[in-house]
């Protein structure tokens, strides 16, 4: 998504400038543009932070702090004015695993020697599923397991020609895990992800990209139900509530080239987000346990298609 | 005589346009840069993310932005303009539309030609949040922005 703005950004201008060019009112178009919020509620004041200069710079002034609104409405936000969601990386996920006791991660780790797919949509969704691996490993503590899915990167990037983005990661990796440095390691893989992606992206393949977000994600969700449902708590639960992002992971799959919506496995990812996406779309309440192990199958089985081709 | 000028005014129209969309683009990337920059000082807390949201809005025309965010972690979003004059905002909201920040900022750095602006949550619930960026003032028609987020342990 968000690494693609400036090419989206510079086709919109484009698209303007080319209605200007052609009818003279470009500014009209623009001005023409509608309120895009509309204040439903009183106003309320927020606290001005003073500490935000980048660097002491004596010409820093801060502004007089506007009235903000309490509430907006946000179904009053054409589609258009709304920007896509962002994929959160694994270790914004697995900071807040931390926190849930003392899992047993060494059960999550998925010790199948990692093959290399022949079709590119296949490797990215496994690259994906490798990176969410190597976390799980950091959180069992299992250096070689780390060092090993390390190399993995490394053999599935080269597989889809962005190995020059992660050989400095895989590195790291192993370099950081043989000194158990888990938070380094956390920072390489998450890096890595973060890499390969932009890699994708400046060599035009934001479907292998999303794919890619894809795998990780599912490997996440699939670790985090498991955990959850082990020993199920209303908070670790809560943790799958994440319902634009299963609607945002449907959207980019309906958007993508109908060469890519045919592949069975990317068939077989969008059947399961469409399955899962009514249950972790429920409002207010946690996904009760029963739901979270209907999750954790239905991503299991998943993940199984993609690390072991079965 | 008139259909040799065609194309030459077409070569110069479109030249025109891409000189144009270089310089938006431009401006754009250098609002990223600026938002970089703001995040600068916290980027030993907060785990700053490579991805980031962008383009241009109009005086007071604003923009909503999708973010999931976990219950335990402490985020800090940032914003940019290389508009030395603007003033830009960001606010977040949660999926109901109600303000959810903990605090919020706007400052110019006229020495380094940049205005920024910040807000700061820690989530107490875990979903889907809206960051609203709006440009308040700006001598220009068109105010390119860009907008960064870091996250780390709430402890």
């Amino acid at each position: 998504m968000k690494t693609l703005f400036l090419t989206t950004q510079s086709l919109r201008s484009f698209s303007l400038l080319m209605l200007g060019a052609l009818s003279c009112s470009f500014s009209g178009v623009l001005l023409a543009t509608p309120p895009l919020i509309k204040k439903t509620a009183p106003f309320q004041k927020v606290t001005s932070s003073s500490q935000v200069a980048a660097k002491p710079d004596k010409t820093a002034t801060s502004t007089s702090v506007e009235e903000v609104p309490a509430s907006v409405n946000l179904s009053d936000f054409p589609a258009a004015s709304v920007e896509d969601v962002v994929v959160p990386v694994p270790s914004e996920i697995f900071t807040v695993l931390d926190k849930l006791g003392n899992p047993n991660w060494k059960a999550q780790l998925n010790l199948h020697k990692t093959l290399i797919p022949s079709d590119r949509p296949h490797i990215a969704l496994l690259l994906g599923c490798v990176i969410a691996e190597g976390f799980i490993a950091v959180e069992a503590e299992d250096t070689e397991r780390v060092k090993e899915l390390g190399q993995d990167v490394l053999k599935l990037a080269d597989a889809i020609n962005v190995r020059k983005s992660v050989i400095s990661r895989s590195k790291s990796i192993t370099d950081k895990a043989d000194h158990r440095d888990w938070h380094g390691v956390r920072v390489e893989f998450d890096g890595a992800l973060q890499d390969v992606r932009s890699a994708m992206d400046e060599m035009n393949d934001e479907d292998l990209a999303q794919l890619v977000s894809l795998g990780g994600w599912l490997r996440g969700t699939n670790a985090l139900t498991s955990i959850v449902s082990a020993h199920y708590t209303s908070d670790g639960a809560e943790l799958l509530h994440q319902p634009e992002l299963v609607h945002y992971f449907i959207r980019c799959i309906n958007g993508m080239s109908s060469h890519l919506k045919q592949n069975s496995l990317v068939i077989a990812v969008d059947t399961v987000l469409k399955q899962i996406a009514p249950m972790i779309d429920e409002k207010k309440q946690p996904l009760n346990h029963k739901k979270v192990q209907d999750i954790q199958d239905k991503t299991h089985q998943l993940v199984l298609k993609i690390t072991t081709f079965s | 005589m008139r259909s040799c000028y065609r194309p030459l005014l077409f070569v110069t129209l479109l030249l025109g346009m891409l000189v144009i969309v270089s310089t938006t683009q431009a401006t754009v990337d250098d609002a990223l840069s600026f938002a970089y920059e703001a995040a600068l000082p916290y980027s030993k807390q907060y785990a700053i993310r490579k991805d980031s949201w962008g383009g241009d809005l109009g005086i007071k025309q604003r923009k909503a932005i999708e973010a999931q965010l976990f219950k335990g972690n402490d985020y800090r979003f940032f914003m940019a303009s290389d508009i030395k004059g603007a003033i830009i905002e960001v606010h977040l909201y949660d999926s109901n539309g109600k303000l959810a920040e903990l605090e919020s900022s706007h400052k110019s750095y006229e020495k380094k030609h940049f205005t920024m602006a910040s807000v700061h949550i820690i989530p107490k619930a875990t979903g889907t949040y809206y960051a609203i960026v709006k440009v308040v003032k700006s001598p220009e028609e068109r105010t390119p922005w860009a907008l960064v987020y870091g996250y780390k342990d709430s402890k």
